[in-house]
């Protein structure tokens, strides 16, 4: 434990490129709406593939936020997340030439890292053989190229750490963030992470027998699985003295973060192991599930998902379950993206006093158990004083963030 | 929820960076390994092939090819010699697992065979809250590209090999070994190239300090295949003839002071884990930042650069990169040159388990007591450094 920490840790910045908006108000403004940004794939050739539908960034120009990168020469997951860190620290009101003179890094997830550029360079092996790769896409291949293209962007020269823990993997970065700032190891981060959608990632979701027909209904009876989807994502962090002493506006207070490892399944994830990592979190933010009034749920809309993670919830809240609604329903599912944006629309429910809706939904299935509030297809207001953002992912690496207002 | 207002007073002017020295770190220790590398099974194998005493396998009909046969393989590479999965785990359940985790699962088999009990029926609990921390910068690219070939080459693209989809998610290697050693503590993974191992190193400091796991094993791993050997063929990275190569290397880490109380063999104490980053395009460069993450290093590991007597360098071969980082610790070091403990001239560019192997060279060829440092540069900025005291139980 460092002798200047822990200090507590708040989000004072948050950008988003997604499907529903390619700023986090623009965002948060469709989610409270319960809009859909789904639409029929066109980043990849669907000749031949039954469903087609996919949460894509529609006509994303990297040169809107971005000052530094070339976009030439980085894949579609770098720039998402560059451009989501970029318009954090503009959002946070930090002078970029002061951020890159202090002590300030990234921490990035992903599931797919730059999945199109690999599909480009195989499309390459098949049609001229291996010996025709191009160099230029060749090294836009690594994953760690994902922080790296946060930390060149804004000039950063601490650490840029990308962490590809799949579908969960944004909590993962968010965790090791904050944990950075309350020890006093780093003065600002930039967390969240990027996924581009991609031909072979919907292949293996649709052979796997988990991708939706047309829509993706997390908690409904009929639901049938997941929207393949990407975006970028941002939160700014910094210590709360710090932003207090400059008078930032601050969203919420990352309060703790638990993970647990299933160790069972690649992909089918354990309740027990869930629920343990429910309780890490809450014992690491210091808080009781009675005080918990919002979760952001990972809800995928599989059958087997949704089931698992109720299931979960109950073994730690009893029958007092707080509402749970599922963004997946509007955005896709972001993959590694996808608990960073669980933890952006946290901060707006906190900073706006709203629930996020779980749109599509027709009738809650009952099998889910009694007393269930999936916020059903409109947003709600209300006071959102803790919320519990969740992250599971193949492999059974759960992760969970808890964000708090600061009040 | 409330908070105190004595804090400072609001003015509009961002404070700047902090300065002044960061706190000392906690020692780590390393209780046990287990290594795979293209010198054959075991440290051992490592360290004879390190002192020249064998050779390292180049031998490409070593490496099943697969739909890239026709692509074969460029000429110079190193791979790990008569490699079957079967021999370290058995034969069950193994036959949808990609190299990749397979050299992972190997690493770990030896790993535990050294540290004991070996895995059972009953679940050891020193064993079942332990952690796996892992270096894979793109998990398997062959797993990958071989499942995305699959959407272009058949009728119906959408019929992949289902079984082999988890092998195209990049922490599906520390997932399995996870899975099949009954690891429940924290299982994460980290990217960064030839620095993703100290990346990993750097993750489990943290996660150790703050309690989140009591035991963790870290390391990396890389496969050899076609696609990332013609890769590096592709980019002109590597020195010309240098080798692409492959293996994996796990070490059981703990803090060291309970490592002791517990009686715990010590074969190594990691004093000090450093990362950073230098953006392309902005000065002082990548040698500069590399030099103050190792002067940092030794400051937070309390240990005089003076007393430093060895350092693997992790650049080694990439060009460009390769003297600025001897320039580097040589800066950091105060103009002194020390030994250089080579290794990926028996190894190759083993890209994520660069530094895993790295720290196995400094412990197989370095006498008890002895500081030394070893340190990587990536091709994207990342910088890293970790200081390490041979034990007495190396």
């Amino acid at each position: 434990m460092s002798d200047l920490g822990p200090r507590r840790v708040v989000v004072t910045g948050l950008g988003a490129v997604s499907s529903l908006g390619k700023d986090a108000e623009t965002l948060a403004a469709a989610v409270r709406e319960g809009r859909s940004g789904i639409s029929p794939a066109r980043s990849f050739d669907t000749t031949g593939f039954p469903q087609v539908m996919a949460g894509e960034v529609p006509d994303f120009d990297p040169r809107a936020s971005l000052r530094t990168l070339d976009p030439g020469r980085w894949g579609r997951s770098a720039l998402l997340a560059a451009a989501a860190a970029a318009q954090a620290v503009t959002d946070a009101g930090l002078d970029r030439a002061e951020l890159s003179r202090a002590r300030a890094g990234s921490a990035m997830g992903t599931t797919s890292g730059e999945a199109p550029v690999v599909d480009r360079l195989t499309r390459q092996w098949v049609g001229e053989g291996l010996k025709s790769l191009d160099p230029g896409l060749v090294a836009q291949v690594p994953a760690g190229r994902i922080a790296a293209a946060v930390n060149t962007e804004l000039g950063l020269t601490g650490e840029a750490q990308t962490i590809p823990t799949a579908c969960s993997a944004s909590n993962y970065a968010i965790g090791y963030a904050a944990d950075l700032v309350s020890t006093g190891e780093a003065d600002y981060m930039l967390a969240g992470g990027a996924d581009s959608v991609n031909r072979y990632t919907h292949a293996g979701f649709l052979r796997l027998g988990a991708l939706a027909e047309e829509v993706c209904r997390p908690f409904d009876k009929d639901r049938d699985g997941i929207i393949t989807a990407e975006g970028g994502v941002a939160l700014l962090l910094e210590p709360l003295d710090r932003a207090l002493a400059r008078g930032a506006r601050v969203y919420a207070e990352v309060l703790g973060y638990g993970l647990s490892c299933d160790a069972k399944h690649m992909v089918h994830p354990d309740s027990g192991s869930v629920a343990e990592c429910v309780r890490r979190a809450h014992r690491s933010a210091g808080i009781t599930p009675d005080q918990v009034d919002y979760i952001c749920a990972h809800g995928t809309g599989t059958p087997t998902n949704d089931l698992t993670e109720v299931a979960a919830v109950r073994e730690v809240f009893g029958d007092r379950l707080p509402p749970i609604s599922s963004i997946k329903s509007m955005l896709g599912h972001t993959m590694g993206a996808a608990s960073g944006f669980g933890a952006l629309l946290c901060c707006k429910a906190i900073e706006q006093g709203f629930l996020p809706p779980t749109a599509n939904l027709r009738e809650v299935d009952a099998a889910l158990g009694p007393g269930l509030d999936p916020v059903p297809n409109t947003a709600r207001p209300a006071e959102v004083r803790i919320a519990q953002n969740h992250g599971f992912a193949f492999g059974g690496n759960n992760a969970i963030t808890i964000l708090g207002r600061v009040s | 929820m409330t908070i105190s207002t004595t804090t400072a007073p609001l003015s509009s002017a961002a404070p700047g960076p902090s300065t002044g020295t960061l706190p000392r770190v906690r020692p780590l220790a390393i209780t046990a390994l287990g290594v795979i590398s293209p010198a054959g099974v075991g440290l051992e194998a490592l360290a004879d092939a390190l002192a020249g005493a064998t050779a390292p396998c180049a031998d490409p009909a070593q490496l099943p090819l697969g739909p890239s046969e026709p692509d074969g393989l460029p000429d110079n590479i190193r791979v790990v010699p008569d490699f079957r999965l079967a021999d370290h785990v058995g034969r069950r359940k193994t036959r949808h697992l990609d190299r990749t985790t397979g050299l992972g699962l190997a690493a770990c088999a030896l790993l535990r065979a050294a540290a004991g009990p070996p895995p059972g029926e009953d679940a050891d609990p020193a064993w079942d809250s332990t952690g796996v921390v892992l270096g894979s910068t793109s998990g398997s690219v062959r797993s990958s590209s071989e499942f995305a070939r699959d959407t272009h080459v058949h009728d119906r693209p959408y019929l992949v090999d289902a079984a082999a989809f988890p092998n195209t998610v990049m922490n599906s290697c520390t997932g399995q070994i996870a899975i099949w050693n009954g690891l429940h503590g924290i299982n994460a993974t980290l990217s960064g190239g030839t620095t993703a191992t100290l990346a990993a190193f750097r993750y489990a400091r943290n996660a150790l300090d703050r309690g989140h796991a009591d035991r963790l094993l870290v390391g990396g791993v890389e496969e050899l295949c076609p696609q990332t050997a013609w890769g590096w063929a592709a980019s002109g990275a590597l020195a010309q003839g240098f080798p692409v190569g492959e293996g994996c290397a796990l070490f059981a880490v703990q803090d060291a002071a309970r490592a002791r109380e517990d009686g715990a063999p010590v074969l190594a104490e990691l004093l000090a884990s450093e990362t950073a980053f230098s953006p392309e395009g902005v000065r002082p460069g990548v040698g500069a930042v590399l030099a103050d993450c190792v002067t940092r290093a030794l400051e937070r590991a309390g240990v005089d650069p003076a007393d430093v007597g060895a350092v693997s360098l992790g650049a080694t071969g990439l060009v460009g990169f390769e003297e600025a980082e001897r320039r580097a610790v040589r800066r950091a070091l105060g103009g002194r040159t020390v030994t250089e403990i080579r290794v990926k001239e028996v190894t190759g560019e083993a890209y994520s388990a660069d530094g895993a192997f790295q720290l196995a060279a400094v412990l197989a060829r370095t006498a008890p007591g002895q500081l030394s440092l070893v340190t990587g540069i990536g091709q994207d900025g990342h910088v890293a450094c970790l200081v390490v005291r041979t034990g007495e139980g190396a």
